[in-house]
């Protein structure tokens, strides 16, 4: 046979097979510190830290959990949050992203590293994206084979839509679930696979660990059933699918319902009765196996009627009814929301508020995923050619996938697995085709040798740098690869006829596609690197500018104020901000608050945005009967800080009136033109609202009798600001992003506090107000 | 004092003054008061000469309450450096004041005359007057003290000056009942001074009869223009590592603005107005300089919630050992925010240094001595509460110290760090109400064997070694049930 360029002769089937071991080995290990890597730009650009809001009560709950020991956790009742509340965290929290840290940190102590728990949990993320490429190696392997697994390992290392949930310090549920999720579903096929019982329960345990660590876990609930149950109305029913379903059903379900948040919903609701569902068709069908092996087949066909019948129209009674009484819940909003998207904004405001929750802009995906998107059909297509078993899973899962990161942005975090699987198995196909040495057995058509000279630098480049996959073909024979089937299937010689010499003949073919694959790969790591360091590194907590000289400068005003409420104010003041700071002023400020970013009690959340949404007179009742000592906003006008609280504050009007649609009422904040302004024209309730006064309040004479222009919104400020009688001005932090005010008390000789405020000032009491009553007495 | 046992005092006071009042006489005594925010320097000047010309002992009285307020005392013979020792005798309750003795450097002939510098550093004596202040106001301070300098000795001319940094002084008070020592005016201010006397002729001073006749408190209330500055609790760490040739110094620090504090709320915009045209509030602290070592490297400044990014080093290069050199690596401290009267700010300081610049080797008993100093002086600061911890490298062994002046307690314990097997020795030592006078060092000296440098790489490399081994067990052994299903 001929090839078309040389390759090493003698060596043995063995050595051949070690390197190629031995080169995957480095391979993954060069990905894993790839992975790593790529996710340090914020600790390099800033410093260890943890982002954003979520991430904040992780930290706070895990440095609990390191502190006080696991029971002590788990009973944790938090008195701080949801002031007056309180919340109960153990029961409310999915607690596998704590204990893991916990536990990392308990080993490393117990080996004398004392390492610090921030560090810990900043580095967490970091640490288990390199075991998501492992865990994407071994699902791809099972799809197609090594090469495809590292090519996919790589991908998910420094593909942007992961690691946007996964840069050190973001210590969220993602950072460890994504790991859990691959790796369960890799679990799963090899269960299936196998019809092993030992996998199935080793999917259930890691199912059982993403359920304590994610909410995103009943994706798992539903796909794994949708499989099976595509599996069976395809007829391929089988003893390995009964023996992993099962296995890892009932081990799976149980050990879920050991998680305190999630308790009896398992059996309850119906998000989670698709599987229950599927379990009990394998139970049916597996019967019907068992009988039809023992009956003739018209006996068989009658029972199968009248038992299908009997127990479609008892089932779906039986589940329509638990419904109807209640003992199974519907749908939870949020999955409606999957639905309608439009249900959201619709019903509950306080989802649609997060932005996260918004539908996902069509340029996202490619900022995401770069040439994966449209290497991805490719991969869905080659499942679609040999459609194993396993492949239907992909094809399953690309397909609910794509669906669900076009209607919710964080769901592209989802999506992003099955993207890197189906490109790599596209991908590593197409290099296969290219790299394998083999020339078809047409001599007289042979290419000259004469090309060989001049591209073999360049050859050497591509040998070495796919030298595990070369390695790999050069052992056994390339059989029927997947890309030859797709030849033969999309030739369009007709079968029957003598097959015409096909593959692809020479160096400088294969060169020119191998080169431009490379290319693409490169310019995807160029990508995904300036992605990185510039859209997904930063700490949001911490602001970036940069200085005349082009030196970075820090903007830290968030925890400036925080600070300053931690070491300056008693510990038992409270504070109300809206419910975006909660997490970060309990984390940092150690103070307790009204609302957080748990938001499971709308009314509270709706009280606070009253309070912010009305006037002072009105506010101020609803601050003294809470205990409110401090206020906090968070205002960007004087920087240009788009993120505040102005900008926000439509949200807050919007959830409070679905409360109290009597007293707030959404247009009363526009202009009669429709118009959402700060300046001179906007709105009276706008300028009486407690959030426009705090946020203004003296900002005007920042300026010294200039123009005061707010640059969030470019608009000219009047130059009288709003003055505030029942609020004090306790703390602006340097850039004037966050605003406390103290909440004044009672005024002691029992005026009204604007009345007295009034008197200090040495203004005379107006006389005009007694006149009519006086006049009405007359 | 009780008033029960008046004769009784009266004989003891008599006693003392016959059992030492003979032999010196104090032909003038000037006291410098430096008023100052926290921390008040207090130099006085006692001309002494001798009477009998057989004692070498000085004996020096200082009522109780400013005792208590003292935290250095150190006498001198004044042009001269060396201090002199000093003997504090045991407080006796019923005469309210203490005796110190200083031993002078040779027996005084009689007649000859000699000067004696007393330097006191007194912390917590000043109280911001009034308590309260609003962002724009002025800082006053109060400080009050006795307006004689008590001897046991009889005192030819006696004066006390006060100086303040600014010649601002709101008020002072006039003594009553001196005009048996002084015929002029009993005190005069000019300036940034007040001076009280001269008094002359003045006895014996320390006995019950002199103190409840003519000893009383004078009060100041003068102008500060620097914030009041305290430092409730310090904890230094300083870690030697041989292996990394570094000596690592951590700061925790717990920085109290004790000045008046702040009536009404802070405002940005003022704050912003007074920066602006740099008219700075005197109470404000918004930076602060600190003269770290030379030659340090790999600073950092955080507090509790993450590292703080307003701060400026410039680093020195480190002295050479045989050269003498007073070079310091300047740090430009902001805090996170600016520090009003009465606000807190915690933070945590640290730097790595190198450990030949403080650390030597003795070859004649083989042991190392390390320099430690105790403090970072801050720039007119008191520290209450100072905790310091040496941590010496694992396996030091024959430790001993020695300390400039005692400490309140001395513990020694063990620290385990990164890659440590058994831990290190931890020295602590506790110290109250220390102030730039006390920033000096501590020398340690200890032994390592050459075995207990090896301990570390030894754990790291049998810590390797086991798991590896453990993985090549682990791949070698099959767990299969079915070993036929294997051979298929």
């Amino acid at each position: 046979m001929s090839t078309a360029y040389p390759l090493p002769t003698g060596l043995s089937p063995a050595t051949v097979n070690n390197t190629a071991s031995l080169l995957r080995i480095v391979a993954l290990a060069l990905i894993s510190g790839a992975a790593i890597a790529s996710r340090l730009f914020a600790v390099i650009n800033f410093e260890s830290i943890i982002h954003e809001f979520d991430p904040w009560f992780n930290y706070r709950a895990t440095k609990v959990l390191a502190s006080k020991g696991f029971y002590e956790f788990w009973n944790w009742f938090d008195p701080t949050a949801w002031y007056p509340l309180g919340r109960v965290v153990g029961g409310t929290v999915y607690p596998g992203l704590m204990a893991t840290s916990g536990v990392i940190y308990n080993i490393l102590h117990a080996l004398n590293l004392p390492v610090d728990i921030r560090n810990v949990c900043v580095l967490l993320a970091p640490g288990f994206s390199a075991l998501t490429a492992w865990a994407t190696y071994m699902f791809t392997k099972e799809m197609k084979d090594e090469s495809a697994g590292l090519l996919a390992a790589a991908f998910i290392g420094i593909v942007p839509g992961y690691i946007s949930r996964s840069v050190a310090g973001s210590y969220d549920n993602e950072a460890i679930a994504i790991f859990l999720l691959m790796f369960t579903f890799f679990c799963w096929i090899k269960a299936l696979k196998q019809g092993s019982a030992l996998f199935g329960t080793i999917a259930a345990v890691f199912y059982f660990y993403m359920v304590a660590a994610w909410g995103g876990y009943v994706f798992i609930t539903n796909m794994i059933p949708l499989h099976a149950l595509v599996l069976m109305l395809m007829g391929r029913f089988s003893h390995r699918l009964y023996v992993g379903y099962c296995s890892w059903y009932v081990v799976g379900t149980l050990a879920s319902m050991q998680v305190p948040f999630v308790g009896f919903q398992p059996v309850s609701t119906s998000e989670h009765m698709g599987a229950l569902g599927v379990f009990g068709l394998l139970q049916i069908v597996a019967f019907t196996q068992f009988v039809r092996s023992h009956l003739s087949s018209t006996q068989f066909r009658s029972l199968l009627n009248v038992g299908l019948f009997v127990v479609g129209i008892v089932g779906t009674a039986a589940f329509v009814g638990l419904t109807v009484k209640g003992t199974i819940a519907p749908w939870t909003g949020r999955f409606y929301s999957l639905w309608d998207t439009g249900y959201a904004k619709k019903y509950i405001p306080i989802i649609a508020s997060v932005s996260e929750h918004q539908p996902t802009a069509w340029p996202a995906f490619f900022m995401d995923l770069q040439f994966l998107i449209f290497l991805f059909p490719a991969g869905v297509v080659m499942c679609f050619l040999e459609l194993r078993d396993e492949h239907l899973f992909v094809i399953i899962y690309a397909a609910l996938a794509s669906y669900f990161a076009g209607v919710m942005v964080r769901l592209m975090l989802a999506l992003t697995p099955v993207v890197c699987v189906a490109s790599a198995v596209a991908l590593s196909s197409l290099l296969d085709t290219y790299i394998d040495p083999t020339e078809p057995d047409v001599a007289e058509e042979q290419v000259p040798a004469s090309t060989d000279t001049t591209t073999s630098p360049a050859q050497a480049v591509t040998t070495t740098s796919k030298k595990a996959k070369k390695a790999a073909a050069a052992g056994p024979p390339p059989a029927s690869t997947p890309l030859t089937n797709l030849i033969a299937a999309t030739s369009p010689v007709k079968k029957g006829s003598p097959p015409p010499p096909k593959g692809i003949f020479g160096i400088d073919a294969r060169l020119v596609v191998v080169l431009n694959t490379l290319s693409m790969l490169f310019f995807f790591v160029f990508h995904c690197t300036w992605v990185t360091s510039n859209a997904y590194s930063s700490p949001s907590v911490v602001l970036a500018s940069q200085n005349q000289d082009g030196s970075q400068h820090i903007i830290d005003d968030f925890r400036e104020a925080y600070y300053w409420l931690r070491q300056n104010t008693p510990e038992t003041a409270v504070v109300m901000s809206w419910w975006d700071y909660g997490y970060q002023i309990a984390g940092m400020a150690d103070r307790p608050t009204l609302v957080d970013n748990n938001t499971w009690n709308n009314t509270h959340i709706a009280t606070v945005g009253k309070a912010m949404s009305s006037s002072e007179e009105v506010a101020y009742p609803i601050l003294r009967k809470h205990d409110v000592d401090y206020v906090l906003v968070i205002f960007g006008g004087l920087l240009g800080y788009s993120g505040d609280d102005i900008n926000k504050f439509l949200w807050m009007v919007r959830i409070a009136q679905g409360v109290w649609p009597d007293e707030i009422q959404e247009p009363n904040y526009f202009t009669p033109q429709g118009e959402y302004r700060v300046d001179d024209r906007a709105s009276q309730t706008m300028k009486e609202s407690l959030m426009y006064k705090m946020s203004y309040y003296r900002f005007a004479e920042l300026f010294g009798g200039q123009q005061a222009t707010d640059r969030v919104r470019q608009q000219v400020l009047p130059k009288v600001g709003p003055t505030l009688d029942y609020l004090d001005e306790a703390f602006t932090s340097e850039n004037w992003i966050v605003r406390i005010y103290q909440v004044r008390k009672e005024d002691p000789l029992g005026r009204d506090l604007k009345s007295a405020n009034a008197f200090e000032k040495g203004k005379k009491r107006k006389r005009s107000k007694p006149q009519p009553r006086r006049r009405a007495v007359a | 004092m009780p008033k029960i046992w008046p004769t009784v005092l009266f004989f003891s006071g008599v006693v003392s003054a016959l059992a030492s009042g003979q032999s010196f006489e104090n032909t003038a005594i000037v006291r410098t008061v430096e008023l100052g925010g926290s921390v008040v320097h207090v130099t006085t000047t006692y001309a002494i000469k001798s009477l009998t010309g057989v004692s070498n002992i000085y004996t020096i009285a200082i009522s109780h309450d400013e005792r208590e307020h003292t935290s250095w005392l150190e006498a001198k013979v004044k042009g001269q450096q060396q201090s002199l020792p000093t003997q504090e005798r045991a407080f006796d309750a019923t005469k309210g004041y203490h005796l110190v003795d200083v031993t002078l450097p040779k027996t005084l002939p009689v007649n000859k005359t000699l000067n004696l510098i007393l330097e006191t550093v007194q912390t917590h004596v000043t109280h911001p007057c009034p308590e309260t202040a609003r962002q724009g106001d002025d800082q006053s301070l109060k400080y009050a003290t006795n307006l004689f300098v008590i001897s046991p000795y009889a005192t030819s001319v006696q004066r006390t000056k006060l100086r303040a940094l600014t010649p601002r002084f709101l008020s002072h008070t006039t003594p009553e009942n001196v005009k048996a020592f002084t015929n002029d005016a009993p005190v005069t201010a000019s300036g940034a001074t007040i001076v009280y006397g001269p008094y002359n002729d003045i006895p014996s001073s320390t006995t019950h009869a002199f103190i409840s006749e003519h000893q009383q408190l004078i009060t100041v209330h003068y102008h500060h223009e620097q914030p009041v500055l305290e430092v409730p609790r310090l904890k230094r760490v300083v870690e030697i590592s041989h292996w990394g040739s570094n000596l690592n110094t951590q700061d925790d620090i717990f920085l109290h603005n004790a000045g008046p504090t702040l009536k009404g709320h802070f405002s940005r915009l003022d704050h912003q107005t007074q920066s602006y045209f740099k008219r700075p509030a005197p109470h404000v602290l918004s930076a602060l300089t600190l003269h770290l070592p030379a030659g340090i490297r790999n600073a950092y400044y955080y507090d509790l919630i993450g590292n703080v990014s307003t701060s400026k080093l410039r680093a020195a290069a480190s002295v050479p050992k045989n050269q003498q050199g007073s070079q310091f690596s300047i740090l430009e401290l902001r805090p996170r925010y600016p520090l009003l009267g009465g606000w807190n700010y915690s933070f945590t300081l640290g730097w790595d240094a190198p450990l030949e610049d403080s650390a030597s080797y003795d070859r004649h008993n083989g042991k190392y001595i390390v320099e430690v100093p105790i403090l970072t002086p801050f720039p007119g600061a008191v520290v209450s509460d100072a905790e310091l911890v040496v941590i010496l490298p694992e396996g030091a062994s024959d430790v001993e110290f020695s300390l400039p002046f005692p400490a309140l307690s001395t513990t020694i314990g063990t620290h385990i760090t990164y890659l440590d097997t058994t831990g290190r020795p931890a020295l602590t030592f506790r110290y109250k109400n220390l102030t730039v006078r006390h920033a000096q060092n501590i020398y340690v000296s200890y032994r390592v064997v050459t075995s207990a440098h090896l301990k570390k790489p030894f754990a790291v490399a049998a810590a390797f070694f086991s798991v590896f081994a453990l993985a090549m067990f682990a791949r070698r052994v099959n767990v299969t049930l079915d070993q036929k299903k294997k051979a298929l």
